[in-house]
């Protein structure tokens, strides 16, 4: 089954929309859901043209395919655990928030908290995130806790902070503090970022760019070959008694 | 005649030794507050009645048309923004909560602009503290980090500090040693026993390394870290480690730094640290009189201490998301009720390019910057002057300020009850 | 003039010795009287059980340390949101709920009277603030005095009478109800990062120790007359082998006053633990229990523990840290100057666990061991060993032996070694339960006569009516049952009104707050003492002037004046 929603024009400025309904199961049961603009309840209508193609019985079977202008469109498969979401553009604040299954494919830019506390599936972002991709929740020890996010372009702060399980990539640079607190899981930056892993407790953080600002507490171990590359192997961050591994090509400090 | 024990409306100090002398319904002079308390004091030219924006002019109205136009305002908003908060009194602020649940809106107060960051550090690691008094009458280390209270909160040293009498403290000002972090030498660093200076950006970094000194890994800092000598950080960890009661206070220059509540939790978990040693404590240095105040009724009342959305009707708390300065840079709001504060003079040009194009509600006893922003604006009593009402101080220590002096203003808390069950009333039918 | 007349409600009240009689409740104007007139307004109790309001003799629901659980975690105030709702705000929070939440959850359970377990007279006016958003129950503070610094010195200069002066211009100024005591002495060596140990040891600059504390400040609180007794909670919370110093606490005690306890110890079961580490930690509930079965003049509460996460708050500050030391996680401390302190962290009791199994089997023993329910309240030292609305399920386990070997099978395995709950067969009665939820609170916090805690003419009308049939339910067997009807009403009346309803809470309410002015003569007036105002303006950082709790903060205003022998 293959609903597509096309986004109708904004009549309310930038006033965000809410669409935690909006999940792949949901429309197995059919189309009578509702999104929030502010404090006014929208039916999915009112905010979208709808057509569905097909039918299905199981989430798994269901693409939703999002078009139009949605950069604003919050908490878009939110708690998804099976099927696939597409958005042709950018999608705003907390898509795939607390995922567990199924798919994401982001074709323009995510805004912030992109896979929040994420557990499972497959977050794709071809364009850049904002801050705080694949976190956790203010207060929390753990954010992610497994499953898979790819951003093809660059990440914004606090990428993957509090990590504590599945993996995280980034193929462009990323921006201050990314891995902070990582306890669990794995992160890799292609590109530069800033002061990476701080804090961390345990897991592997790899950038295989420069790590600008590198945190003074981590205790060089030596070079190691990791697919294909030579990185420089760190242990730390001694100043919370962590163990992960922090790997670069680079780093340079603040001295 | 004169009023003894005041309370002054100005800084986190929260001084209550202030003596206000009244003539014919004035202030005519004010004896041990600082020039900021005192200024206060002493403001003239209030505006005297509230006023609707007509065109390019102002158009004198009444209380009541003026509390019905701003209710009228913000329950016709999909999503009101009531911003504000630290300078006016607690029971104000309760009926600020009791409005943005009524009508869904988003609640927010100045810890957006200045300790957000604090209050984020302290929800990842906790908040090791105590009141003032504890450290005017026991602590021998103070270190200033990113503060400068001379300018800021200026009595700060001689009733909490540098210059205060201590219980357990035989000479105060030979045993206390004062330690200034920072990244320029103010004037505070000139009281210090030591100066440390870092590089812009190199607050983490300086603290992620004392921690681990104080863990007796030394050996593993390079020789400079953020331009501060490991000589120099091996010296202040040791003054910490030695000291019988230290106690940090930490102001913007902290929480606004590059990484921001991270720099914030850094020096909480030094501090942490350090009480496995001997006795440690942290706070901020938080800047209005009540801010403190507008997070302790705002957490008993909705559970989070600022940002707040109830647009969904349960309250949200996302710093970054449900604060402020981002709803106005993005221009999600499409109202805003202003109380005891001045957002048009501290946040970007961004915020107030959409709060230009908003309907906006101002209470405020002065015209201020916000005042061009607004539509209407209503004149209320000043709190520690001619209105009165809870005040927590920089430490969490709730004390009423007092009425010095009566005058026909309304208080914030009047104005806004009126306006609440206007709402109430209409939401109703 | 409001009436209301409850028929056919079976009564179990107590404090008039009533026991399960089918009677009618007539209600005029928020009190119970003999009759009322056709005009009142009617509700069928159907046969359902009928008790006085919950009266809650210790929680921690109000103040700066319980916001300080709200502040510092987020991620469990929104665990637990509803959204506002006809006559009910907004609430959020699971184990700290905000304080609508509390009073919601509270009646929503039958709860009509609470006290607040510890208040820092310094930041007193917070503990009100937030009283007044509790609107649907009637509430009282436990005042602290355990650090004290005026107090300390009169107790090393031998002055009890000094002792109990300070007290009453404390309480009178602060409008608080009782005296607590909180780890005495160790509150104040926490101020330089020290503890003490134990009840010998003595306080660092101070030097007097916590049984000299403990045994002055229960003379002077006798000397004040006032209602409740001295509130302890004893030093070494939480060790390993800290039921000796628990029985050395006991033991200060003498028997002073003939209407109710000379002690209130509470969370006993923090302070019942035996071995000398965690490796043998045990339970030691028997011999406390036993010492508490000879001893009139002690009335204990449980602090029982029950498994999944919470927030631990109490004014034991160095506690609070040890633990942090042991959990890892977040860590907050607030000393108050000159007074006491406070910790705060969040924990979670795990079955896996087994001191934590231990610690679940303590609390339930204590109650089972001590004979007389007036002796052992139901209290879980909300939110340390568990949220208040637990209590029922708490209740279900002490009434059925069949549910607790249920629950046994899923804890630890080998706690059975370390425990004797296996062997209890003990099962508590209605009767016993009504005991230690409302009679016996009020009795041992002296505000019976007030009008709290039964159902005699003249008492506050505040009333509870459970969806259970008493002869139709068997707690033995059906303890799901118990459980189910002891958490929500059929009605909650507080003061003749009904304010909760099946889950609803039906009104914004309009709370009373109980508090002591102590009445002494000018001699051991503190306000007029020259020593004790230069002290204070000297060491202090707030003025004397500005320190008392103003008449704007209290509600309603139930003042208790006593005649105190100074």
């Amino acid at each position: 089954m293959k609903v597509t929603l096309a986004m109708k024009p904004a009549t309310k400025g930038f006033i965000p929309i809410e669409a935690e309904s909006i999940v792949p199961k949901n429309f197995l049961s059919d189309t009578d859901l509702s999104v929030w603009r502010g404090n006014r309840e929208l039916r999915l209508d009112e905010a979208f043209e709808i057509s569905v193609e097909g039918d299905a019985d199981r989430p798994e079977d269901v693409e939703v395919v999002l078009s139009g202008e949605t950069s604003r469109l919050k908490r878009v498969g939110e708690y998804m655990d099976g099927g696939k979401i597409t958005i042709l553009g950018g999608i705003g604040m907390h898509c795939g928030n607390f995922m567990s299954g199924g798919t994401i494919e982001i074709q323009g830019n995510a805004d912030g908290w992109l896979g929040r506390e994420m557990s499972g599936g497959t977050i794709v972002c071809r364009g850049d995130v904002a801050d705080y991709c694949a976190s956790g929740y203010r207060g929390g020890r753990k954010g992610m806790k497994g499953g898979k996010v790819e951003v093809f372009g660059r990440a914004g702060d606090f990428l993957a902070e509090n990590l504590a399980g599945g993996t995280v990539i980034v193929h462009g640079d990323a921006g201050d503090m990314a891995g902070a607190e990582l306890r669990g899981g794995t992160l890799i930056v292609h590109g530069n970022c800033s002061r990476p892993a701080a804090n961390m407790k345990e897991g592997s953080c790899y950038v295989y760019g420069t790590a600008r600002g590198m945190i003074p507490t981590f205790r060089k171990i030596g070079t190691v070959r990791h697919e294909g590359r030579t990185l420089i192997q760190f242990a730390g961050d001694l100043a919370n008694r962590g163990k992960g591994n922090l790997f670069v090509k680079d780093y340079e400090y603040l001295d | 005649m004169i009023v003894k024990d005041a309370v002054c409306p100005f800084c986190g100090c929260l001084c209550d030794d202030i003596e206000i002398e009244v003539e014919e319904g004035r202030v005519v002079a004010v004896t041990n507050a600082c020039e900021l308390g005192t200024t206060k004091f002493m403001g003239e030219k209030r505006m005297k009645n509230p006023i609707l924006r007509d065109g390019d002019e102002w158009k004198d109205i009444t209380y009541d048309e003026a509390i019905r136009c701003a209710a009228d305002m913000l329950l016709s908003a999909e999503r009101p923004l009531l911003y504000g908060w630290s300078g006016t009194h607690g029971e104000a602020q309760c009926v600020g909560v009791h409005m943005a649940e009524l009508i869904h809106g988003v609640i927010d107060n100045t810890s957006s602009v200045c300790h957000g960051p604090s209050i984020l550090a302290i929800q990842e690691v906790g908040h090791p503290g105590c009141t003032l008094g504890v450290v005017k009458n026991r602590a021998d280390l103070v270190i200033y980090w990113g503060s400068n209270p001379i300018d800021a909160h200026p009595r700060h040293l001689s009733r909490y500090t540098r210059y205060a009498e201590g219980f357990f403290l035989e000479n105060a000002f030979r045993d206390r040693k004062v330690i200034v972090i920072d990244v320029r030498k103010t004037q505070t660093a000139n009281v210090a026993d030591e100066f440390v200076r870092i590089k812009p950006g190199g607050d983490y970094a300086v603290l992620s390394a004392l921690r681990a000194i104080v863990q007796g890994k030394a050996d593993m800092v390079p020789r400079t870290v953020a331009g501060v000598t490991k000589e120099q950080l091996i010296r202040v960890a040791n003054l910490c480690k030695n000291a019988k009661f230290g106690a940090v206070y930490f102001g913007l220059g902290l929480t606004m730094t590059q990484g921001k509540y991270k720099n914030i939790r850094n020096a909480i978990e030094l501090v942490s640290e350090l009480s496995r040693h001997t006795k440690f404590t942290i706070s901020a240095m938080r800047g209005h009189y009540n801010v403190y105040g507008s997070n302790e009724v705002n957490t008993w009342m909705t559970g989070y201490p600022y940002g707040i959305d109830f647009s969904r009707g349960i309250a949200f708390y996302n710093p970054g998301e449900t604060t402020a300065v981002d709803i106005l840079a993005r221009k999600e709001c499409d109202a805003a009720l202003i109380v005891g504060s001045d957002p048009a003079a501290h946040f970007p040009r961004k915020c107030l390019e959409h709060l230009a194009e908003i309907p906006v509600v101002q209470l405020d006893p002065y015209p201020n910057a916000t005042t061009a922003f607004c539509d209407v604006q209503i004149p209320v009593a000043v709190t520690g002057i001619d209105a009165e009402g809870t005040a927590y101080r920089m430490d969490g220590v709730p004390i009423r300020t007092r009425k010095v002096l009566s005058t026909d203003y309304l208080s914030d808390e009047e104005v806004l009850s009126r306006m609440y069950a206007l709402m109430q009333e209409a939401r109703e039918q | 003039m409001t009436e209301l007349l409850v028929k056919n409600a079976c009564v179990i009240d107590p404090l008039q010795g009533i026991n399960g009689e089918v009677m009618d409740i007539a209600i005029l104007d928020g009190r119970i009287v003999e009759a009322v007139s056709d005009a009142a307004e009617v509700i069928d109790a159907r046969g359902m059980l009928t008790m006085p309001g919950g009266v809650d003799s210790h929680t921690h629901i109000c103040g700066t340390k319980v916001n300080f659980g709200r502040y510092m975690s987020p991620e469990d105030m929104r665990a637990g949101r509803t959204p506002r709702r006809g006559a009910m705000h907004a609430t959020s929070g699971y184990s700290v709920p905000t304080t609508y939440g509390n009073s919601y959850r509270y009646s929503v359970m039958g709860y009509t009277t609470l006290l607040e377990g510890a208040m820092a007279p310094l930041e007193a006016r917070h503990t009100h603030e937030e009283f007044t958003y509790t609107p649907l129950q009637d509430t009282m503070a436990n005042t602290l005095f355990d650090g004290n610094w005026s107090i300390l010195e009169a107790i090393r200069d031998g002055d009890t009478k000094r002792v109990a002066a300070i007290i009453a211009w404390t309480l009178k100024a602060v409008k608080g109800f009782g005296v607590k005591l909180t780890n005495p002495g160790g509150t104040e060596a926490w101020q330089w990062g020290k503890n003490v140990t134990c009840i010998r040891d003595p306080v660092p600059y101070f030097e007097v120790t916590p049984a000299e504390i403990i045994r002055s400040v229960v003379e002077a609180n006798e000397l004040l007359h006032l209602p409740h007794s001295v509130h302890l909670h004893c030093n070494n919370l939480g060790t390993p082998g800290n039921y000796t110093c628990t029985l050395g606490s006991f033991g200060l005690i003498p028997d002073l006053n003939p209407k109710r306890q000379t002690l209130y110890a509470t969370h006993v079961q923090f302070h019942a633990y035996g071995g000398s580490g965690w490796k043998d930690f045990c339970s030691k509930s028997e011999p406390i229990a036993n010492y508490v079965n000879m001893r009139p003049q002690l009335v204990i509460d449980m602090g029982q523990v029950m498994f999944g996460r919470t927030t631990t708050m109490t004014a034991d500050g160095p506690m609070e840290f040890n633990l942090y030391r042991l959990h890892h996680d977040k860590w907050s401390n607030h000393d108050v100057e000159l007074e006491t302190g406070s910790g705060i962290i969040p924990v979670v009791y795990r079955r896996k666990n087994l001191v934590n199994s231990i610690m679940w089997a303590i609390g339930l023993e204590l109650a089972l061991l001590t004979k007389s329910p007036w002796q052992c309240l139901l209290t879980t030292d909300n939110p340390n060993g568990a949220p208040f609305v637990k209590y029922p399920e708490i209740a279900a386990l002490l009434m059925s032996k069949r549910y607790r070997d249920a629950e046994f099978e899923t804890i630890h395995p080998d706690t059975g070694s370390r425990v004797p709950l296996p062997a209890i067969e003990r099962e508590l009665d209605w009767y016993e339960i009504a005991v230690m939820t409302r009679a016996g609170g009020a009795k041992a916090l002296g505000i019976q006569d007030l009008g709290k805690g039964h159902l005699a003419p003249g008492a506050d009308a505040d009333i509870a009516i459970y969806p259970l049939k008493i002869d139709e339910v068997d707690p033995s067997a059906e303890y799901q049952k118990v459980i189910d009807g002891l958490s929500r009403t059929e009605y909650t009346i507080k003061r003749g009104r009904i304010v909760a309803r099946r889950g609803e809470c039906l009104v914004h309410g309009s709370n009373a707050t109980f508090w002591v002015a102590p009445k002494v003569s000018d001699d051991y007036d503190m306000g007029r003492d020259p020593d004790f105002i230069e002290k204070f303006d000297r060491y202090y950082t707030v003025r004397m002037r500005n320190y008392p709790v103003q008449e704007e903060y209290v509600n309603q205003s139930r003042c208790i004046v006593t005649e105190a022998e100074l």
